[in-house]
């Protein structure tokens, strides 16, 4: 018998539903997919990131004196889904919880993260090559650490007079 | 009298909600923004209305596709002045995952003056209510300047 008794006292004492959200900071769930956020320090130009993003909101292109290369997300375009945080090898992308990004049409072109990654330089010729944060000499340099510093050809030396080396040891000091 | 009523009126914003194409996802976050108690953006005085003519704030969503172009252009004019555009989710501000599309256009600012947008695929009720709050700061601006949005 009057079964809404129970809905009303129920109601009463767990207060209202309603999220006092423009009054009160709204609550957002911990793993909630918000903005991207981009680490430069970290990032090795790969490009994977703008290769997954299925609307095209990153973009690197190369800066005009050469010395590095620009890099761009759009948050106008980025639909969150958070693959390039998925794939980045480094961790330079990462999704975080934030979602307050409402902006006036002004706005509209300058609503994106915006840095520049200056080019690595090769330990022994100091030519141009991707950079080098720790972060992925960690992961993928450990095997041989001096290597992994080169440009592709002074990679590719090193890797023949290591050859020609375990190959003919007598030659290499007669 | 219109001087008084202008100051009174950004107290009630009518919002009106336009699908230029959109894929509903948009939509089912604005219709939860206002129909679901825990968001309940009538508490902040909007309303949703049916007609463009009663409208103040227009909430846009989707990529603005061909098909519907012409059809949402006759409805956004038919919005008086001063009316405030309100890009809800990412598709009219730059396509989203439609851009480039056979079916979409070229960017909906192109045709429409869009004067705030709340970037989101969908964008979560908290920051739809986020952008029509901007949006009434635009257009009690408006007001009090006496200005068309689009002229």
């Amino acid at each position: 018998m009057l079964p809404f008794l129970k809905i009303m006292l129920r109601n009463l004492i767990l207060g209202p539903s309603t999220d006092p959200f423009p009054y009160a900071p709204a609550k957002t769930h911990e793993n909630f997919r918000g903005c991207a956020v981009f680490d430069p320090e970290k990032c090795i130009l790969c490009g994977i990131c703008r290769h997954v993003c299925a609307p095209g909101a990153i973009q690197i292109r190369a800066s005009e004196d050469g010395s590095g290369m620009q890099y761009l997300l759009w948050h106008n375009s980025c639909v969150f889904c958070g693959m390039c945080a998925h794939y980045c090898p480094t961790g330079a992308l990462t999704m975080s919880t934030n979602w307050h990004l409402v902006h006036t049409g002004v706005e509209m072109f300058s609503n994106c993260i915006s840095g520049f990654i200056p080019f690595g330089e090769c330990a022994q010729c100091g030519a141009k090559i991707q950079p080098r944060p720790q972060a992925i000499i960690d992961k993928l340099g450990v095997r041989s650490p001096e290597r992994f510093l080169l440009c592709p050809k002074c990679k590719r030396e090193s890797i023949v007079r290591n050859v020609a080396q375990v190959r003919h040891p007598r030659q290499e000091n007669p | 009298m219109l001087q008084f009523l202008s100051r009174l009126a950004p107290r009630s914003p009518w919002i009106y909600r336009l699908n230029a194409g959109s894929c509903n996802g948009c939509d089912v976050e604005m219709a939860t923004t206002a129909l679901i108690p825990r968001y309940d953006v009538e508490r902040l005085g909007c309303k949703y209305c049916g007609s463009p003519r009663h409208a103040d704030v227009v909430l846009i969503s989707g990529p603005l596709t061909l098909r519907v172009r012409d059809k949402v252009l006759r409805v956004y004019d038919e919005i008086p002045h001063p009316k405030v555009t309100v890009a809800v989710g990412v598709c009219p501000v730059s396509g989203g995952c439609f851009r480039d599309g056979y079916s979409v256009g070229s960017d909906i600012d192109h045709y429409i003056p869009l004067d705030v947008i709340v970037p989101g695929c969908p964008p979560r009720p908290q920051a739809i209510m986020e952008g029509v709050l901007k949006a009434v700061e635009v257009w009690r601006a408006r007001l009090e300047e006496g200005l068309c949005s689009h002229s």
